[in-house]
């Protein structure tokens, strides 16, 4: 391939030669080396030219995917800047009036900004610090269950969860939950407690949110650890195992060492996303009655614009919080490099 | 690994733990199973927990009825066909040229896909566009906006890299164009690479539910995870709130529904397993 690249390279280094042969009546060969600006950029364009009319097949078929890319991945960015205006239907993105920063002071100086910001980042932590171990210790034990059958079956129950949609499991929530009929309130009872209310309680969403999720997700992340772990060098387990070490210390000095890039990495992305809450089943687990706990950036943005049709002021709040995002995943990975780790990039 | 005994005290209790894992993974979904299978008198005295008491299949028979949810059923699987099917129909053209090595401006084209990633502009802007071009109300809003996922097209892109270069070579030598090497070559070579991200496509479509709540007002053209969600959590956060909305539907009829939404995934599991921590795998490489 790369001789290929510098073949149709080869007649315009001719030409180029040709032209800049010095001439023989003038001497000072140096600046005549150079061939003019002009000429140059005409070289590139033409050589741009060839390159485009040798990929013109390939280009037709990339077409597609670059349209695609420009008008829905790079034209919301641009629909972005209506957070910067009042943004009204009939007279579209352009049409509509510049308002400078309006929505954002709004936003700012509401009440909901810091009960927003705070929701947010209080169930992105307890997600990730709660959720964030699960998959790793059930790809470690996962790994030391020598029993073939029930290591696999495990395995496949644990992951039938992320195949669920996000409305099943709420709905699974909501039913083991319900007072009247759920499970859990039928066990509270029997132990002769008090049916509780978790759905309409606020101080009891974080744990509901949380739980589910690990529930619904453990299986799935743990298939990176687990294919992290049968890339370990089984030597090293041997070599641990001649020089008398147990199978738990041979987790804890071989196989908990060696997940560790993969647990970083793992790691950067998760706090990096943190911020980004799984808005879905807020939306479908939350009642007005826990909003004060469960309302976060993207549930409010919902509500706010597409609910009350507020476009811009939804659009700048839906901008502030993917600034924060970025700003979380750039920090996150710039600690991680000072730390001596990899960072993602 | 190692040939130790099987029957050591960290192996006996590490196994029951996991045990406990796998019942409490499976035990919910059972459970809906049960009660979907079971009778009314002894769901309401609370006999079902694990085995359906009385069965039979009157709850279905309850949920075929239902207009709603035929129509909502045939809907997600004309959305889901048809969006998986442009899916993959795109991803595995973008991903050829991108493939090549001496594609051209391919570093710059890679940059602005990859951009995209970590740029998300959030649910407004997303709609304003969709809007814009006038494709709400229609299956089009659903499949053409998330034509392409990123992560899959980079996944198949190294799949093709991977693939051996001078199987393309002997094609374009043979006079082959590269319509041809793509569609009689590489995408029959790259099934495996295919049914992983096909399977992905497929779960987002059939799960899909925020996109057609927000893009789609018209009852008919419901898909049924918003059907599902309107008769099982019926909390859209304007009405007074939910008390116990697990009390306002009978039982029966709500676990037969989600059975029913689940049978297609439930069918495909066993066999797609593979592909799916496949498609695990290649995305947590590359991502």
């Amino acid at each position: 391939m790369a001789q290929r690249k510098l073949m149709f390279l080869v007649p315009f280094i001719i030409i180029g030669r040709r032209r800049d042969v010095p001439n023989p009546s003038a001497d000072k060969g140096i600046t005549l080396n150079k061939p003019s600006l002009l000429s140059r950029i005409t070289a590139s364009f033409m050589r741009t030219l060839k390159h485009m009319k040798r990929d013109r097949q390939l280009l037709l078929l990339f077409l597609p995917c670059l349209i695609f890319y420009i008008i829905f991945r790079y034209g919301p960015l641009y629909g972005l800047i209506i957070a910067f205006k009042d943004y009204s239907v009939f007279e579209g993105i352009i049409g509509s009036k510049w308002v400078g920063l309006k929505h954002f002071v709004r936003f700012f100086s509401s009440n909901d900004f810091l009960l927003l910001f705070k929701n947010t980042l209080a169930l992105g932590f307890f997600t990730l610090i709660f959720g964030f171990p699960v998959p790793i210790l059930l790809a470690i034990s996962l790994n030391e269950l020598r029993v073939k059958w029930l290591k696999k079956s495990i395995q496949t129950f644990t992951y039938l969860p992320s195949f669920l949609s996000v409305v099943i499991i709420s709905s699974m929530v909501i039913d083991f939950l319900s007072p009247s009929s759920g499970l859990v309130n039928k066990l509270i009872a029997a132990l002769g407690f008090e049916k509780i209310y978790f759905l309409i309680m606020p101080e009891w969403f974080r744990t509901i949110y949380v739980v589910s999720d690990i529930w619904a997700l453990m299986g799935y992340e743990a298939i990176i650890y687990l294919a992290a772990i049968a890339g370990i060098n089984p030597t090293l387990y041997e070599a641990a195992r001649v020089d008398g070490s147990g199978r738990l210390r041979s987790m804890w000095h071989i196989t908990i060492p060696s997940l560790m890039p993969t647990i970083l990495i793992l790691f950067i992305m998760k706090t990096g996303s943190m911020i980004r809450i799984g808005y879905e089943k807020v939306l479908l687990l939350y009642t007005p009655t826990t909003y004060e706990v469960a309302d976060v950036f993207s549930t409010y943005v919902y509500r706010k614009g597409l609910v009350e049709a507020n476009y811009s002021y939804a659009a700048a709040v839906g901008m502030f919080e993917a600034l924060v995002a970025m700003i979380m995943l750039l920090s996150a990975n710039f600690i991680s490099r000072k730390a001596g780790g990899k960072g993602l990039w | 690994m190692v040939g130790e005994s099987k029957f050591s005290l960290f192996g006996l209790i590490n196994g029951l733990i996991l045990c406990c894992i796998g019942i409490a993974t499976v035990y919910p979904i059972l459970y809906i199973l049960a009660i979907s299978l079971s009778d009314t008198a002894s769901v309401v005295q609370g006999q079902v927990t694990l085995f359906p008491k009385g069965i039979n299949l009157d709850a279905y028979m309850e949920v075929l009825k239902d207009t709603r949810i035929p129509r909502a059923y045939l809907n997600t699987i004309f959305y889901t066909g048809l969006g998986t099917f442009i899916n993959l129909l795109v991803t595995s053209i973008a991903a050829y040229p991108l493939s090549r090595p001496d594609f051209i401006w391919r570093k710059y084209w890679m940059f602005g896909i990859v951009l995209t990633m970590f740029l998300n502009p959030g649910i407004i802007p997303n709609y304003i566009i969709v809007n814009t071009l006038g494709l709400t109300d229609s299956v089009w809003a659903l499949v053409i906006p998330n034509a392409i996922w990123t992560m899959e097209l980079i996944i198949l892109k190294s799949f093709y890299e991977n693939m051996s270069a001078q199987v393309r070579e002997a094609a374009l030598i043979d006079g082959a164009s590269e319509y041809r090497i793509l569609f009689n070559i590489l995408i029959p070579l790259s099934k495996p690479a295919l049914a992983s991200i096909g399977l992905f496509y497929f779960m987002g479509h059939w799960n899909s539910f925020f996109l057609p709540l927000i893009y789609l007002n018209e009852q008919s053209l419901y898909p049924l995870q918003v059907v599902l969600r309107d008769m099982l959590i019926f909390n859209d956060g304007s009405g007074p709130g939910l008390v116990d909305a697990a009390a306002l539907a009978p039982q029966a009829k709500k676990n037969a529904t989600i059975v029913l939404s689940m049978i297609p995934v439930l069918m495909i599991y066993p066999f797609v397993q593979k592909y799916f921590a496949q498609g695990v795998m290649l995305g947590s490489e590359k991502g």
